[in-house]
C-alpha cells in the first residue's frame, strides 16, 4: 500500500536526521568576516571642504588663522562674521550663503575703532524633519555616519537653498547643529533678530548675558524671552529684537524659553561669548559649528595660543523622533507638550559642536603644541551632568559660569564636572611637566559617564574627542594613531550595528561574529520533531476517516467480541 | 455632495438601485476625500490677472477677516464658487495694494534689472511705494541672470527675451502677483506657511512677469523648478524676499503641456504648505501636497482625544439630572455621529435589496424543485 510506504520513508528519514545532527553540532561554526566592500564608508574629511581653506589666509583684509582640522570653517564666512556681511564684497558674501543682512556691524561709539552696534539675525532651522513627499528626512544632517535625530537650531539667515543644491536633500553648510556661537564685546549695542522661520512659536532667552528684563512694548521687543513673563510667543513668520548692551564678559548662553523641557534639547541653545572691550577688537560675531576660533578677540590672542568652544549636549531620540513622526505641527505640538515625558527620558546621542565621534575627529578635535597656553570655553546644554575628563592634562578651571575664579583658589583637575546649563573656561597648559600635561601625543577627552562616549550605546561614539599634538597630525589634520583603523567607525554599518568590530583584532578573527551552526540547531530540530510527530499523526486520523467503513467494521468487530465476552459473563 | 442618497431613496427603478448603492459608497469615500481638496480649481484660474487691477477705495490698513471665511471650505458644495471668489476680491483690497495702484509694472520687465528694493524702513511694507521710486540699483550681477541686492533680495534665472526652442512667438505678457506669508496659510488646517494662491494656469510660450509680495518677518521664496536647462540655470527661476518686500522677474515658460513646482525652499515651508504649481496650457501631472489642491503622497495620522468639553446644556440651562444621565448614558455607549445619519440611510437603501436577494435566494431552491 503506497500510504504505508510513505509513512515508512518519513520514519526512516527522521531517525537517520536525528543522529547527523547530533554529530555536526560537535563543531562550532566559523567566524564569519564582513568584507569592507559590503560598506557603506564614508571619506574620513568631507570632500566637500576644500583642503585650502585649513591655511592661514587673509580675506576682506582679515587675518584668518591656519587651522589643523580636516574639516577646517570656510575662511569666507569668517571674514564676513568679522566684518559684518555690510562690510564685504559681494563675491566674499556669495561664498558664505549668508544673506546680507545677517550680521550688520555700524558705529563705532566708542571711538576705539571697532564697530559697537552689532546686530546678528537667526532663522529657526528644522533639521531632518519630515516631509509630506517621500519616507525620508529634510534637510539632513548627519551627527554621525547615518545618525540623523530630528533637530531645530538657531541659524544664521542664510540666502538660497536650505539643502546644498535642488538634487541633494543634504543640508546647506550652515544649518546645522550646534546653534552658532555669537561673540560681542562688552558695551557693543547687540541687536539679535530673531526670524521666526518654523512652525512653531520660539523665544531667544540671554542665560547669563546682562540683559533688561523687558522693553517698553513687550509684544515688539524681545526681553528675557520667557512667554509667561516677559514677552509674547513668537509665532511662525514674525521676527522680534533682542537688544542689549552686556556690561560684563564671560562665557555665556543663549536658548528658547518656549517649552523649554524639549526646545532646548530639540537643539535651539548656543554659546554666547562676552569678550573684553579692547581698540580695534573686531570679533568674529559667529562661530558656526564651535571648535577653533580662527580670529580670537585682542584679549585672546594677548593671553592664549589658541581658542576653542567646545559645545556638549545631549538628546533623547524618542524627543527627536516626534518631528519626523508627524507633519501637522498640531500633532508634533501635541507629542510634545503632553505625551512626551521628559522625567521618563534617557539620552541617548551626546555630541560636542553638533556631533558625535567620529566625526569629532573631523572638526572638534584640539590641536596642540608644548608649551602652549590654549584657552577652552566649555558649556554643557544637556539635561544632565557632564563629566568632562581630558587624557594626559589637568586644565585650570579660571571660570564659572562666565565669573573669574579667584585666582588664589583655581582648581586644576582632570575632570570637570559641568551642572546642566553651566559654562567652564579651561585653560589648558601644555607644558610637560606631569603635571599639566604629560607630554606630546593624541589624548582623548570625552565625557567620563560612559554612556556619553557613545551613540546609543554603541561604542566608541558620542562626544569623544581628541587633543592632539602638531607632531601626532597627518597632512590632512587627521590624528595619525598607533591604534586600530578609524576607517571603520566612517560606515554607516557600525552606527546601525552591524559591523563586528573586533573582526579584525588577529588572523584567525577569533573575536568576529560567528555563523550560524551546520546543521540544525536543537531548537529548529525540535519544531521539525513536532512538526513530524503531528504529521504522522493526521496521517493517521485521515486514514481512519478514510477507511470509516474497515475501520467502523473492525470496531464493531472488536465491540462485539467484547460484548460477547461480557454477556456472556454476565449471563453466567 | 449634496446627499445623493435621498435622492437615491425617492423612486429610482429598482433596476438601478444596485448602481445607487455603489454610487452612494463612493460617494461617501468621495466626500471623504473631498474634505481635503477644498479648494476648488476655478477660483485661481478666475483670479490669475487681476491682481492689479484694484478699486482704490480699499485703503484702509484694516484686518479684514477673509481668512477666516476660508475655514469652512469643506461645508460647500463643488458647484458653489461663488464665496470663494468674493473671499479673493477681498485679498485684492487689502492693505497691500498700494504698491500697484501708482507704479506701472510694465516697465520694470524691461532690461537692466534695476527692479529691487531699495533701503528704506522695511519693517512695514507701506514704505515700498518710495522705495521703489528711488530706484536705488545697487544689486549685483553673478552667474547668469542672478541678481542680489545688499538686502539679500534675489532674482535668478530671469529671462525676458530669450524664446524656448519650442515656442516662434510670445503668446502673451501676463503679470502675476503672488503673495506669501503665515496668513494664507490659516484657511488650511494643520498648514503654517502658504502661497495666497495654489495654482495658476498660463498659455504655452507667455512672458510672465511674477511680483512676488512676502507679507511675513521672515524670508520666503518664490522657486520654480524643472525648467528647461538651457535657458534657466539649473531649471530653476528663482526670487527671494528676505523680509516684507516685494520682488520681481521675469520669464518665459516652453510651448509644452507641462506643471511647474513653486515652493519656498525654507526648511519646512514646502513641507508645511508653501507650495504650488504653475500650469502651462494643458498641464503635466499634478505636483503632490499642495494644500487644498493635490493629496499628500505621506498623510499623517489622526486620532481622536478625550478633550475636555463644556457640559451640555439646554437653551443655555443645564439640563436636568434625568435628561443628562440618559443623553450621558446614550453619548457613552452609543456611537451616533453625523456619520451614523449616513449610515442609516445607506442601510434604509439596502434593506429592501437584502431582502429582495434573500427571497430570491429561497425561491431558486424552490424552483429548482418543481
Amino acid at each position: 500500500m503506497p500510504t504505508r510506504c510513505y509513512l515508512m520513508a518519513i520514519l526512516a528519514a527522521c531517525s537517520i536526521a536525528l543522529p547527523l545532527n547530533a554529530q555536526a553540532s560537535l563543531k562550532l561554526p566559523e567566524t564569519v568576516k564582513v568584507n569592507p566592500a559590503a560598506l557603506n564608508s564614508e571619506p574620513i574629511c568631507d570632500p566637500k571642504i576644500s583642503p585650502s581653506w585649513r591655511k592661514a589666509q587673509v580675506i576682506e583684509g582679515v587675518k584668518i588663522r591656519e587651522s589643523k582640522v580636516c574639516d577646517p570653517d570656510n575662511p569666507a564666512l569668517i571674514a564676513a562674521a568679522v566684518k559684518g556681511t555690510n562690510n564685504i564684497s559681494m563675491a566674499t558674501l556669495m561664498e558664505t550663503d549668508l544673506s546680507p543682512d545677517t550680521i550688520i556691524k555700524t558705529d563705532d561709539i566708542d571711538g576705539d575703532g571697532d564697530p559697537d552696534r552689532i546686530t546678528i539675525k537667526l532663522e529657526v532651522i528644522e533639521l531632518n524633519g519630515r516631509t509630506p513627499d517621500f519616507e525620508g528626512l529634510i534637510p539632513t544632517f548627519d551627527i554621525a555616519p547615518g545618525i540623523q535625530p530630528g533637530a531645530w537650531v538657531f541659524a544664521p539667515k542664510t540666502s538660497g537653498m536650505s539643502t546644498e543644491n535642488f538634487e541633494s536633500i543634504r543640508a546647506n553648510s550652515l544649518l546645522r547643529l550646534p546653534s552658532p556661537v555669537i561673540r560681542v564685546e562688552v558695551g557693543d549695542i547687540v541687536q539679535i533678530v530673531l526670524e521666526n522661520t518654523h512652525y512653531l512659536p520660539h523665544t531667544i532667552h540671554l542665560h547669563g548675558v546682562d540683559h533688561p528684563f523687558t522693553h517698553a512694548d513687550g509684544h515688539v521687543a524681545g526681553g528675557d524671552g520667557v512667554p509667561q513673563t516677559s514677552e509674547m510667543f513668537l509665532m511662525p513668520g514674525e521676527s522680534r529684537v533682542y537688544e542689549f548692551q552686556p556690561r560684563q564678559t564671560g562665557t555665556m548662553l543663549y536658548h528658547c524659553h518656549v517649552q523649554t523641557h524639549t526646545h532646548l534639547a530639540m537643539g535651539l541653545v548656543g554659546m554666547i561669548i562676552i569678550e573684553e572691550n579692547r581698540p580695534n577688537n573686531w570679533l568674529q560675531t559667529l562661530n558656526v559649528g564651535g571648535g577653533h576660533v580662527r580670529y580670537p578677540s585682542v584679549a585672546i590672542q594677548e593671553e592664549f595660543d589658541e581658542e576653542f568652544d567646545l559645545h556638549f549636549h545631549a538628546m533623547d531620540k524618542e524627543l527627536h523622533e516626534i518631528i519626523q513622526k508627524y507633519n501637522d505641527p498640531r500633532l508634533i505640538a501635541r507629542d510634545m507638550n503632553r505625551l512626551y515625558d521628559i522625567t521618563d527620558s534617557t539620552e541617548d546621542y551626546f555630541i560636542l559642536n553638533g556631533m558625535s565621534f567620529p566625526y569629532t575627529l573631523r572638526e572638534s578635535i584640539i590641536f596642540a603644541e608644548p608649551d602652549q597656553k590654549i584657552k577652552l570655553r566649555v558649556a554643557n546644554s544637556a539635561s544632565e551632568m557632564l563629566a568632562l575628563h581630558t587624557h594626559g592634562h589637568k586644565a585650570t578651571i579660571t571660570h564659572y559660569d562666565g565669573v573669574e575664579h579667584n585666582p588664589a583658589a583655581q582648581i586644576t583637575r582632570d575632570v570637570y564636572a559641568l551642572a546642566p546649563a553651566q559654562r567652564l573656561d579651561l585653560t589648558l597648559n601644555t607644558t610637560n611637566d606631569g603635571l599639566h600635561s604629560y607630554g606630546e601625543g593624541i589624548w582623548l577627552f570625552h565625557d567620563h559617564r560612559e554612556k556619553g562616549i557613545t551613540t546609543d550605546g554603541m561604542n566608541p561614539g558620542g562626544n569623544v574627542s581628541a587633543i592632539v599634538y602638531k607632531k601626532y597630525l597627518n597632512e590632512i589634520g587627521l590624528p595619525k594613531g598607533m591604534g586600530v583603523d578609524v576607517s571603520k567607525y566612517f560606515t554607516q554599518e557600525f552606527h546601525a550595528r552591524k559591523l563586528p568590530i573586533w573582526q579584525d583584532l588577529d588572523e584567525s578573527g577569533s573575536l568576529g561574529a560567528p555563523g550560524v551552526r551546520s546543521g540544525i540547531d536543537p531548537e529548529t530540530q525540535e519544531t521539525v520533531t513536532n512538526l513530524l510527530i503531528g504529521f504522522v499523526f493526521g496521517l493517521l486520523i485521515y486514514l481512519i476517516i478514510a477507511k470509516k467503513q474497515q475501520v467502523r467494521g473492525a470496531m464493531t468487530g472488536a465491540l462485539t467480541k467484547l460484548r460477547g465476552s461480557k454477556g456472556s459473563k454476565a449471563n453466567d | 455632495m449634496r446627499s445623493p442618497s435621498l435622492e437615491a431613496q425617492k423612486g429610482v427603478k429598482p433596476m438601478i438601485k444596485q448602481l445607487f448603492t455603489i454610487l452612494i459608497c463612493m460617494t461617501a469615500f468621495g466626500s471623504h476625500a473631498f474634505a481635503q481638496d477644498s479648494a476648488d480649481h476655478s477660483q485661481h484660474e478666475t483670479m490669475q490677472h487681476d491682481a492689479h487691477e484694484h478699486d482704490d477705495d480699499a485703503h484702509e490698513h484694516d484686518d479684514h477677516d477673509h481668512d477666516t471665511d476660508h475655514d469652512d471650505h469643506t461645508d460647500h458644495s463643488a458647484h458653489d464658487h461663488s464665496e470663494h471668489d468674493m473671499d479673493h476680491s477681498a485679498h485684492d483690497h487689502s492693505k497691500h495694494e498700494m504698491d500697484h495702484s501708482d507704479h506701472d509694472h510694465s516697465g520694470m520687465t524691461h532690461g537692466d534689472g534695476h527692479m529691487m528694493d531699495a533701503p528704506g524702513d522695511h519693517s512695514m511694507l507701506h514704505g515700498e511705494d518710495d522705495a521703489h521710486a528711488h530706484h536705488h540699483g545697487d544689486h549685483h550681477h553673478h552667474h547668469d541672470g542672478h541678481l542680489m541686492d545688499h538686502e539679500g533680495t534675489h532674482i535668478m534665472g530671469q529671462n525676458f527675451d530669450k524664446l524656448p526652442s519650442s515656442c516662434t512667438s510670445i503668446s502673451e505678457e501676463i503679470e502675476i502677483t503672488v503673495r506669501g506669508g503665515t496668513k494664507y496659510a490659516k484657511k488650511f488646517p494643520g498648514v503654517t506657511f502658504a502661497f495666497d494662491q495654489q495654482e495658476w494656469r498660463v498659455k504655452p510660450c507667455s512672458r510672465i512677469t511674477w511680483h512676488f509680495i512676502n507679507e511675513d518677518n521672515i524670508r520666503h521664496q518664490f522657486m520654480m523648478h524643472g525648467l528647461p536647462r538651457y535657458l534657466y540655470n539649473l531649471g530653476m527661476f528663482h526670487l527671494e524676499n528676505t523680509g516684507p518686500r516685494k520682488v520681481s522677474g521675469t520669464m518665459i515658460v516652453p510651448a509644452a503641456d507641462e506643471t511647474y513646482l513653486v515652493h519656498c525652499d525654507i526648511s519646512q515651508h514646502m513641507e508645511n504648505g508653501m507650495k504650488a504649481q504653475l500650469v502651462v496650457g494643458n498641464g503635466g501631472e499634478d505636483i503632490p501636497s499642495i494644500p487644498g489642491l493635490t493629496p499628500y503622497v505621506i498623510n499623517d495620522k489622526y486620532e481622536a482625544e478625550d478633550l475636555p468639553q463644556v457640559p451640555d446644556t439646554d437653551n443655555g440651562k443645564e439640563k436636568d439630572s434625568l435628561t443628562k444621565q440618559v443623553t450621558d448614558f446614550f453619548n457613552d455607549n452609543v456611537p451616533i455621529a453625523g456619520i451614523s445619519f449616513v449610515g442609516l440611510l445607506f442601510g434604509l437603501v439596502c434593506a429592501p435589496l437584502f431582502v429582495r436577494m434573500i427571497a430570491l435566494r429561497k425561491r431558486k431552491p424552490e424552483e429548482d424543485t418543481v
